[in-house]
């Protein structure tokens, strides 16, 4: 049982039908970690990653169709730790999107978000099928904006466990104190955080008042 | 209505998945597949053919639209505006200006009479989306329905909730007394045991007050100032602090039985998440809840689109028409906020009563209101207690940094008063006032010194003397003056009385059937305007009642269950409906249990 434990919230984003969808699917049904069923909430997905001593807990938050008509909410971004940007090398496009994204996530989100760029469907192009994003102009955007960047295949599986390893071992991991003093403030608001999934009264002396 | 065939939930019309993780097991209905709501995305236009269709993304039509899309119906979910929240919108200050600028140009008719001060630091020294302020602050309490639901349906994860313990009573022009919990009650020792002993009575009965009519039965018309004063002979001190700071009443004549009901609220919420009865969410109130709500209404599969309005609805063809020209048929309902009426509505309630809203911004922290660790505090004004001579009760929400609702070395206050006509903000400048000149004495630097206040204790510590601190500011003036970033004030109207909870009968008054000639929206159910209650007590109740509407019963209301890691031996439980009995059903059950009063000693 590793103790040191820390959730990251990382969200997806990027034009439809680029497998945003399909390379977290992968990610989180690849018996990936200590042989653990992948979580399916209702709220986001989780997937556990073993990184040295540490195991990092990703929570997925998937866009669920609201940025099709530029509906996402704020709450989206808010404290996102990380962020896979997808594109499709198959269609340029959709790079186009990702640039606007990444730009969207630096306005939006934390500073020092951890931002993937990630072009799906390199399988096609072992397929024969024509390549319409050039590696190197993904290098270029990932060079200038300090990503991380990955090409994949959802559907072989090809890199995606690298993206998210790659993301783990850049998050900062929260076990010493004194990392724990420099962000006092954080850890502050996270103790006046309420925990609602653990509720000592009610698994205690109500569960009988509530049976009746 | 009862007839109505139960739609298929939404495990029971997804086909199977096609994917490598779903051939393990077959869910059994009542539990949503693996990978819901990461499905492939839908196309990108508008559908052509929606169940229901919603307009206005504010509290109650959030809860509803999740709801509905978990049930399985097919919801478009529209605002018009470029943000979500609606009625309950939690706004930067720029989107205020724009706000305000609506509102007076008649374009949001359940609001009028905006007024707002912006300062220059905002924009220079601040940025305006380092406020986020909400339209209708609300608090939630540790034992509600909305509650159960947040946790039910998994939205608490998207949300981040503190705690609130501080409720202050301000009486003869300071905060004379302050409640942090109910053990306060019984440890102060400027009690006489008497009084000690009527309280501990009234609230061993309060906690069951329903099953000993014997005891209030006799005024059931009369005013809970009587009833405690006569019935358990406690003093006007005690009194108003119950009514007001516990209660959260809004003035003496509050009848017995309704205020007993809400004096309990505050006593079964109590310690049932920690030592304090309410709760609010980080980053925003209800824009926020709002926010959550949408989102899992768009992972049940709503569709979601923000600047869109509903130009028009045509009841007989069952086609709705959009601002982009877009239409939709709508098969079953068509849900509307007030604010987002179409141009020529004539079926909208009427919206008769006000609720006056000021809300600041200060350039000051207001710690020592608030209880170690928190960020937040309720300051009530009882009727009386201003300069304004007020009939009703001020309540005040103040919240600190902490919150994330403003920066480092600010407050926002957010002040209410349900009290009908001008003197709604003749009563809420008198609170302001009241509230800003007890926070430039208590953060003074220049009386510190004053021998009389300021003695040293036993072990050489300084111990301020409270009482004489107290006396000594009735006549004294500040030589501060207090920085105000934002004033910001409006009157805003709601067809639910003044601090009651919506009533379903707003709904009966909708007929369905009825169709004035000529109107855009006939055959549209209004949702209400947000009330002056300050708690989320409202927002289940009228979801469900719409829900009921629409799907012909409210028993599966969120009736889902999820796969997740912290699933627990109740909600793996098959048999929900205990999971979110209803409140009183919950209190009753509680209070039964004698559990809340077990640790108080006197």
């Amino acid at each position: 049982m590793n103790s040191n434990v820390t959730s990251v919230k990382l969200v997806l984003l990027g034009e439809a039908a680029v497998g945003k969808s399909s390379i977290v699917l992968r990610f989180v049904s690849n018996d990936f970690s200590e042989n653990k069923e992948p979580t399916i909430g209702a709220a986001f997905l989780t997937q556990r990653v073993n990184i040295g001593n540490h195991t990092i807990k990703f929570e997925i938050w998937d866009t669920a169709g609201q940025e099709r008509f530029a509906s996402l909410a704020p709450m989206y971004y808010r404290n996102a730790q990380a962020a896979l940007v997808v594109y499709d090398v198959t269609k340029p496009q959709s790079f186009i999107k990702a640039r606007h994204w990444v730009k969207e996530l630096q306005e939006q989100a934390n500073k020092g978000i951890i931002i993937a760029l990630v072009g799906n469907k390199a399988d096609i192009i072992e397929d024969g099928e024509e390549r319409k994003v050039a590696r190197e102009e993904a290098e270029k955007l990932a060079e200038e904006e300090g990503l991380l960047f990955f090409e994949t295949s959802a559907k072989t599986g090809n890199n995606v466990n690298e993206t998210f390893l790659a993301i783990g071992e850049k998050i900062p991991l929260k076990n010493s104190s004194s990392a724990n003093d420099q962000h006092h403030d954080t850890n502050n608001n996270n103790n006046q955080r309420i925990d609602l999934d653990n509720n000592p009264v009610d698994a205690a002396s109500n569960a009988p008042g509530c049976s009746c | 209505m009862k007839s109505f065939e139960r739609r298929p939930s939404v495990a029971e019309r997804r086909s199977p998945f096609v994917g490598s993780a779903s051939t393990n097991n077959t869910p059994t209905p009542m539990v949503v597949p693996h990978l819901a709501g990461i499905e492939d995305p839908v196309p990108e236009t508008t559908p052509e053919k929606v169940d229901v269709l919603i307009a206005g993304t504010g509290i109650v039509e959030s809860v509803l639209a999740a709801a509905l899309a978990w049930q399985g119906s097919n919801v478009l979910h529209i605002d018009q505006n470029d943000h979500y929240g609606d009625t309950s919108a939690t706004l930067t200050v720029d989107q205020i200006k724009r706000w305000v600028n609506e509102v007076n140009s008649g374009k949001l008719a359940p609001y009028s009479n905006a007024k707002l001060y912006v300062s220059t630091n905002v924009g220079r020294n601040y940025k305006s989306r380092d406020f986020g302020v909400d339209l209708s602050p609300k608090l939630l309490f540790a034992n509600s329905d909305l509650l159960s639901i947040l946790v039910k349906s998994r939205v608490h994860q998207y949300l981040e909730f503190q705690s609130l313990s501080s409720f202050h009573t301000f009486e003869n022009d300071s905060f004379e007394k302050l409640t942090n919990s109910k053990q306060e009650i019984f440890t102060d020792n400027n009690l006489p045991l008497m009084t000690k002993r009527n309280l501990m009575r009234f609230i061993k009965f309060v906690l069951n007050w329903e099953a000993q009519p014997e005891i209030w039965e006799a005024y059931s018309e009369r005013s809970i100032y009587d009833f405690l004063t006569e019935k358990f002979k406690l003093d006007k001190a005690q009194t108003f602090e119950l009514i007001f700071s516990i209660g959260l009443c809004y003035n003496i004549e509050t009848v017995t039985p309704k205020a007993l009901q809400r004096i309990r609220r505050y006593l079964t919420s109590f310690d049932v998440y920690g030592p304090f009865p309410v709760m609010y969410s980080k980053y925003g109130g209800s824009g926020e809840v709002s926010q959550g709500f949408c989102r899992s209404a768009a992972v049940g599969g709503a569709t979601y689109k923000l600047n869109d309005k509903l130009i028009d609805y045509n009841p007989e063809t069952k086609i709705a028409t959009f601002k982009d020209g877009s239409k939709v048929t709508v098969m079953e309902k068509v849900i509307m906020s007030p604010t987002q009426a179409p141009e020529g509505c004539a079926n909208i309630p009427k919206q008769q009563f006000e609720i006056h809203r000021l809300i600041c911004i200060v350039e000051k922290t207001c710690n020592q209101w608030f209880a170690d660790g928190e960020s937040a505090a309720v300051v009530v004004f009882p009727p009386g207690s201003l300069k304004s001579n007020n009939t009703q009760v001020v309540q005040a929400v103040i919240q600190g940094s902490n919150s994330e609702t403003c920066p480092r070395g600010t407050s926002i206050w957010y002040l209410t008063s349900a009290e009908q006509g001008p003197r709604g903000e003749i009563d809420l400048d008198a609170a302001l006032e009241a509230l800003e000149n007890s926070l430039l004495r208590e953060t003074s630097q220049d009386i510190v010194n004053d021998s009389d206040i300021v003695q040293v204790g036993p072990e050489g510590q300084t111990i301020i003397n409270s009482v004489k601190l107290g006396q000594s500011f009735k006549e004294y003036v500040p030589r501060e003056k207090l920085n105000f970033l934002m004033k910001f004030y409006f009157t805003q109207h709601t067809s639910t009385p003044p601090f009651n909870i919506v009533a379903s009968s707003l709904f009966d008054m909708q007929d369905d059937n009825r169709l004035i000639p000529g109107a855009s929206d006939n055959g549209i159910i209004y949702t209400p305007m947000p009330s002056a209650e300050i708690s989320y007590d409202e927002v289940v109740t009228a979801a469900k009642v719409l829900y009921e509407k629409i799907v012909g019963s409210d028993d599966d209301f969120f009736d889902v269950d999820f796969e997740d890691e912290d699933d627990n031996a109740m909600t793996n439980n098959p048999d929900y409906e205990n999971a979110i009995a209803s409140n009183s059903d919950e209190d009753i059950a509680m209070g039964d249990s004698g559990e809340p009063v077990g640790e108080m000693e006197i």
